[in-house]
């Protein structure tokens, strides 16, 4: 019974005399700061003393600002991704692996398209160092040339510079010294200085509409320049040669594959799947996942990956196209399109490669976390190549574009667009200019396209160990260059050299797979409760009190606003028609009581505070209710004794 | 005597309850408890009462879908990394340096010989079969002679074959050395592109099984190891390791930072692959060395002679040194994770620790030192610590025993079993080729070993460059040949010879640490955060919650034990209709309850069952005092309504 009792006249003194309907928005705060949930405010209001009560309001004051700040901070931190590795020990799906030889066509098979160029190329060499290949049947064929005169040359003519700061160049076909109004680019001069400028070599390029806008490139090395040289002209022969002659002037895979092992098991041509590129011919990828089979390994280990041995045809090699010996390989992901003249690793002959690898596979979140692209469809770059997106096929796919806008047609090295075809100097003389000029531009990312493509989300990547052993060894050299011979030679009859032959092992160096990903480091439950706890500590505040404060400061105050508003503008009404509108004055106000605005129900509390209507006609309304007359009652002597009386 | 008065204390309560009702409970709870909501409910007029009331529920069922889900992210036991790089004095790591080729072939040969002999006439035949001749012309030339001279019981075990497949339906098998005569030789004439084939048969169902390859050369390799090892796992241990390279040949110099350190400061170990291995920095007997500077100077340097005129030449055809970097107390794995240096190239090696340090059980599936992994280490007699390659070949050993009766030649042999060979187990060649290329074996391996927590890679940076160069290769040579062997000639060569670099990077290591995302202390403060968050609550609240649910139940019980009473009470009054008792129990319940108001509800369960029974009797008193305590009821209500308005 006690407690019942107590409890009960403690709520009946707590109960508000002046309650959220406060008549006044004073009134109104001292009621919100006694009654409100969150500490502080109470403070201010119970607290004596003008110091006190200021520092209760600056301490209230500075907390509210504190998670204010703190909250902001949540919510601008909100974005920001943790970041997980995990290992784990598993069957591993095996990469493709491409192989390509260093050099892309035989050159027996090149001749009859590349003999005029070599020709000139050799030519050239001779006028420019003096030298000739110490054979009578070039100097033979250099006679030739000179009767049958220049056409390599024509087009895009080598230059020696005499002067570099006076711009006197020597054009090599012809010997003729002129002097030179264009503008000079050099190749990577911005990093290097080019050093005695006489030894400047360089070719030039001209716009054919406009031949007195001409651009010279110079190289700090006759090498580079010679090279770039024949590299432009041979992609212009390349480019009339259908695909098919090409492929067939290429390397079979039975050319270039000796033997194949895989995970203790045999394996030939079949598991190679050609592949075109434009620079290395015919590359062979093993493993590419073709027939939707993609091999697994269960054992690490150099015993259980792929063992290969190439061949290498040394003595078919171009010149001048390709300098270095051996093969080029590149571990990529069966859909991820072989960038071998970007990021291959290259195979010596006469020597035993041994790769090991590791598996790390990588996933970022994408927007809002990150600006990356999940399958590259909002990128607004159409992927020219037949595989999943990546940054560099992206890059690539945008320059081709530019190129085919700007040029007309589209670059050797990169895959047609539909409709395009590729540049050769036949059908457009000027696209060789064209294209240096845009390189140029997207070199340094005026193209734009370094900013409309976007990083991949998820990537895997296989770290490399490479390391070199001597193979065959001394001992062992005879028996296995008979036998591999014996193997070639059930096609081809002929003893191999060491030097033509190149040994490869890929294989795992173990089979944890290490996959790093970003998580997101929030949620929305994580930052409710990060507000919650911020509100806890610093105010002991909940959503329910800052409903209270929108209901307390905007709703009520509003509403007390208001009613005094619409009171003084009554009284003012009021006061200009007091005498005509003393009978309609009663009625307005009775249907537009402010009380009946209020979204709860009148009380005779708050009807009991609104000063001047009630008394101006009691004559009109009889009281509301009997309910709220008994609360009047209840109210006007607030004790509960005379309830406890009434019930006796 | 505790229970008789914890009982009293129960019963004593049950007579008195706690004294209120469960309208009176709730509004006492709503009115008095710390969570926001509540208080509202009761506070308000009817419209926001109503809102209020679905607010709270609203709220309270939120924090109980969120509690939910942070619950359910602890049990995820996910976990948060970091990454630290940077260069700290950090352990060396143990350096294993082997030579490729497991023997001197010089003193191995003795043993090899009869093989050799075999491969060499072998080839021959192989050779000769090149242009598709008929290779049964040959061999009938010079089989007997050839017959007489080698030894082909060891060639019987496991004969290498040619198969023409030119007939997918019917390949022609051809031994090499024809022994059997069955084979007409006729079909020798239209041979298309001959496949070599190492067949091993199973001696006991005579079953044959034929391992393809479309090379020769690894057709023959193959089969060479598979002989080999037969011939070497006879041998003793000490025996092998006589035959392997030792120390004071193969370690020409070595340097660690600035002092100068030999052979001796090398641990020998016979390795199955590469035979004498020999590991710097191993820390089995002393601590491990540490080094706290960056560059090679700082490093280890070493100077090796591999002797290549000594190789074994069927057996090895790589020739350089393999070496290996790897933890203090691991056991070296070269097949797996060491590198070549090349003999006549100076090999710099900068080093870079990238360690990940992880949690185990519950956060990842990993084992700290492989004590719960159901398979037997068997490289635990080299006191090495657990390593998920020592796991997958002890149960590859273990499996092998299972199968094949005998263990393999390149695995530590479990206790009471002995090296496979042809003579004792002349099955092996078929049970290891079948057991090796069976995926469920190797799977079952995969499933039953574990990765270590503690995952430590050496990530190398390799460079290489010839050495000695032409100027100073004279020098070096005689320099190195007298210090090794006393000599005055030089006794070395290019092909032989490898200098190597070890050493740390700028940056030595990069560390990803695990910790928990999730801890206890992150759930509760989170939890917290959301009762915090939607309704103000803390534990308290809870607790409070609780009474009140135990006063609920307290309430149920006295009213139970009341409604009994009355049951009671109303057979008695059956029987004195107008007892005066009940209403003065009536009248005294009335005047105790009526000091609050809420009681009203109590009254009529208590006691408006009486007057609901009595009605028969219109002049009896207790209606009248409920028709006047009707006006109270009335008044309070609308009161309470009031109040809350």
């Amino acid at each position: 019974m006690a407690p019942g009792k107590t409890i009960k006249a403690k709520i009946k003194k707590t109960l508000p005399v002046t309650g959220p309907q406060a008549p006044t928005v004073s009134e109104l705060m001292h009621w919100y700061c006694m009654n409100t949930n969150t500490h502080g405010c109470r403070r201010i209001v119970v607290s004596k003393g003008r110091l006190r009560r200021f520092i209760w309001i600056l301490l209230t004051l500075s907390a509210v600002g504190l998670i204010l700040w703190q909250c902001a901070e949540l919510v601008m931190f909100y974005y920001t991704a943790s970041v997980s590795v995990t290992v784990q020990f598993q069957k591993l799906p095996f990469p493709a692996v491409t192989i390509c030889n260093i050099n892309p066509y035989k050159y027996s098979a090149m001749k009859e398209h590349l003999s005029e160029l070599d020709k000139e190329t050799k030519n050239a060499l001779e006028t420019l160092y003096g030298f000739s290949e110490g054979k009578s049947k070039v100097r033979r064929d250099a006679d030739d040339w000179n009767a049958t005169g220049s056409k390599f040359l024509e087009i895009i003519p080598l230059v020696k510079f005499e002067d570099l700061s006076k711009k006197t160049v020597t054009e090599i076909p012809s010997g003729n010294k002129r002097k030179i109004e264009t503008s000079v680019f050099h190749q990577g001069s911005s990093m290097v200085n080019t050093g005695d400028p006489q030894d400047v070599v360089g070719f030039q390029l001209c716009d054919p509409n406009n031949s007195s806008d001409c651009a010279v490139y110079t190289f700090s090395s006759g090498v580079n320049a010679i090279q770039e040289w024949y590299k432009l002209h041979y992609m212009n022969i390349m480019a009339q040669i259908p695909l098919e002659t090409k492929v067939n002037m290429g390397y079979s895979a039975e050319d270039l594959l000796l033997t194949c092992f895989f995970d203790g098991i045999s394996c030939d041509t079949r598991n190679f799947t050609p592949f075109h590129h434009p620079l290395y011919g015919n590359c062979y990828t093993f493993n590419s996942g073709e027939n939707g089979k993609v091999l697994t390994t269960s054992t690490g280990g150099s015993e259980y990956g792929l063992h290969v041995v190439l061949y290498i045809e040394e003595a078919d090699y171009n010149p001048f196209l390709v300098t270095s010996t051996g093969a080029k390989i590149i571990v990529h992901d069966q859909h991820e399109y072989p960038f071998i003249e970007d990021i291959g690793t290259e195979i010596e002959t006469a020597m035993a490669t041994s790769i090991g690898m590791h598996f790390t596979r990588s996933h970022k979140l994408s927007k809002p976390y990150s600006d990356c692209t999940e399958t590259g469809t909002d990128i607004p770059v159409a992927n020219l190549y037949n595989k999943s997106y990546s940054l560099q096929i992206c890059l690539h796919s945008c320059f081709q574009r530019a190129m085919v806008d700007t040029c007309g047609c589209a670059q050797y090295a990169q895959p047609l667009p539909p409709g395009a075809e590729y540049c050769n100097y036949k059908k457009y003389p000027n696209w060789m200019y064209c294209y240096y000029k845009l390189h140029e531009k997207f070199v340094k990312e005026q193209l734009g396209c370094q900013q409309i493509c976007k990083e991949a989300c998820s990537f895997k990547e296989w770290t490399l160990t490479t390391s070199l052993a001597q193979w065959p060894s001394s001992v062992s050299e005879d028996w296995l260059l008979r036998v591999l011979s014996w193997d070639k030679g059930q096609k081809i009859n002929k003893m191999l050299n060491k030097t033509d032959l190149a040994n490869l092992v890929v294989f795992y160096k173990d089979l944890n797979e290490r996959f790093i990903s970003e998580n997101p480091a929030n949620n929305i439950v994580i930052l409710l409760s990060n507000f919650g706890g911020q509100l806890g500590l610093w105010m002991s505040c909940s959503v329910v009190c800052v409903i209270e404060i929108i209901e307390v400061f905007f709703i009520d105050s509003f509403f007390i606003v208001m009613r005094r508003r619409w009171q003084k503008a009554k009284k003012w009404w009021h006061d200009r028609k007091a005498a005509p509108a003393q009978v309609n004055a009663p009625a307005n106000e009775g249907h537009d009581n402010p009380v009946c605005i209020d979204e709860d129900l009148p009380t005779f509390n708050t009807a009991l505070h609104l000063p001047l209507p009630q008394e101006n006609h009691v004559p009109r309304t009889p009281p509301p209710n009997y309910s709220t007359l008994q609360l009047d009652a209840a109210f006007t002597d607030p004790l509960p004794d005379t309830l406890e009386g009434s019930c006796h | 005597m505790n229970f008789k008065r914890y009982f009293i204390r129960v019963l004593h309560r049950l007579q008195k309850g706690p004294g209120y009702t469960y309208k009176e409970l709730l509004v006492w709870y709503c009115d008095n408890t710390n969570t926001h909501g509540p208080k509202r409910i009761i506070r308000e007029g009817p419209k926001k009462k109503v809102i209020w009331f679905f607010l709270t529920l609203l709220f309270a069922s939120l924090v109980f879908w969120q509690w939910g889900i942070l619950i359910d992210t602890y049990l995820s036991y996910s976990v948060s990394s970091s990454l630290s790089i940077g260069f700290k004095t950090m352990k060396f790591p143990a350096v294993t340096v082997c030579n490729a080729s497991p023997y001197k072939y010089s003193k191995a040969r003795h043993l090899l010989k009869e093989l050799d002999e075999l491969t060499e006439a072998a080839l021959e035949r192989i050779l000769q079969s090149k242009h598709g001749d008929a290779i049964s012309a040959p061999p009938l030339n010079s089989s007997e002679t050839v017959s007489q001279r080698l030894d082909l019981k060891l060639w019987n075990q496991i004969p290498l074959v040619l198969i023409d497949e030119s007939d997918p339906d019917h390949p022609v098998i051809i031994d090499l050395f024809e022994t059997d005569q069955n084979l007409p030789s006729t079909v020798g004439s239209s041979f298309g592109i001959l496949l070599p084939a190492v067949k091993v048969c199973s001696l006991l169902d005579l079953t044959c099984m034929y391992w393809n390859f479309t090379s020769a050369a690894q057709a023959v390799t193959e089969w060479y190891i598979l002989q080999s090892t037969s011939i070497l796992s006879k041998v003793p241990l000490q025996e092998r390791i006589r035959m392997g390279y030792q120390p004071e040949d193969m370690i020409l110099a070595c340097l660690y930072g600035a002092e100068p350190c030999s052979y001796r400061n090398f641990t020998q170990i016979y390795h199955p692959d590469h035979g004498n291995c020999y590991i710097f920095n191993w820390g089995m007997d002393k601590e491990a060395l540490i080094s706290s500077n960056p560059g090679a100077e700082f490093g280890l340097k070493l100077i090796l002679d591999i002797s290549q005129q000594d190789y074994i030449p069927y057996l090895t055809y790589t020739a350089g040194a393999r070496l290996m970097l790897h933890e203090q107390k691991s056991f070296p794995f070269l097949k797996d994770q060491g590198i070549y240096a090349m003999s006549g190239t100076e090999t710099s090696i900068g080093v870079l620790v990238d360690e990940l340090e992880r949690m185990g059980y519950p956060y990842s599936d990993c084992t700290m030192n492989g004590s719960d992994v159901p398979v037997k280490n068997l490289y635990n007699k080299y006191n090495t610590s657990y390593s998920i390659q020592a796991c997958l070949r002890s149960c590859f050993q273990a499996q092998m025993f299972e199968n094949c009766g005998c263990g393999h030649y390149l695995f530590p042999l479990p206790e009471g079993v002995n090296y496979c060979n042809n003579e004792d187990d002349p099955d092996w060649a078929y049970c290891y080729s079948s057991l090796r290329s069976s995926i469920r074996h190797r799977q079952f391996c995969i499933d039953s070993c574990k990765e270590t927590c503690n995952d430590t890679q050496y990530k190398m940076t390799i460079s290489m460059a010839d050495w000695p160069s032409e100027a100073s290769e004279d020098w070096i040579f005689h320099i190195l040949s007298y210090e090794r062997d006393l000599s005055t000639n030089v006794t070395l060569d290019r092909n032989g010879i490898i200098k190597l670099n070890i050493y740390f990077q700028e940056y030595n290591y990069r560390t990803i640490s695990e910790s928990a995302a999730t801890t206890i202390v992150w759930l509760l403060s989170s939890l917290g955060g959301q009762f915090g968050f939607w309704m103000g609550g803390s534990v308290l609240c809870l607790i409070e919650f609780g009474e009140i649910i135990i006063d609920f139940l307290w309430i149920t019980i006295i009213n139970i034990i009341s409604w009994c009473k009355g049951l009671k009470q109303k057979r008695a009054r059956a029987q004195y209709p107008d007892t005066p008792p009940t209403v003065s129990e009536l009248v005294e319940a009335h005047t105790n309850l009526g000091f609050q108001h809420e009681d009203t509800n109590i009254t009529p369960c208590d006691e408006v069952p009486p007057p609901g029974a009595l009605p028969p009797e219109p002049g009896t008193p207790p209606p009248k005092y409920d028709s006047l305590r009707v006006d109270p009821r009335a008044g309070i209500d609308s009161d309470s309504d009031a109040e809350a308005s």
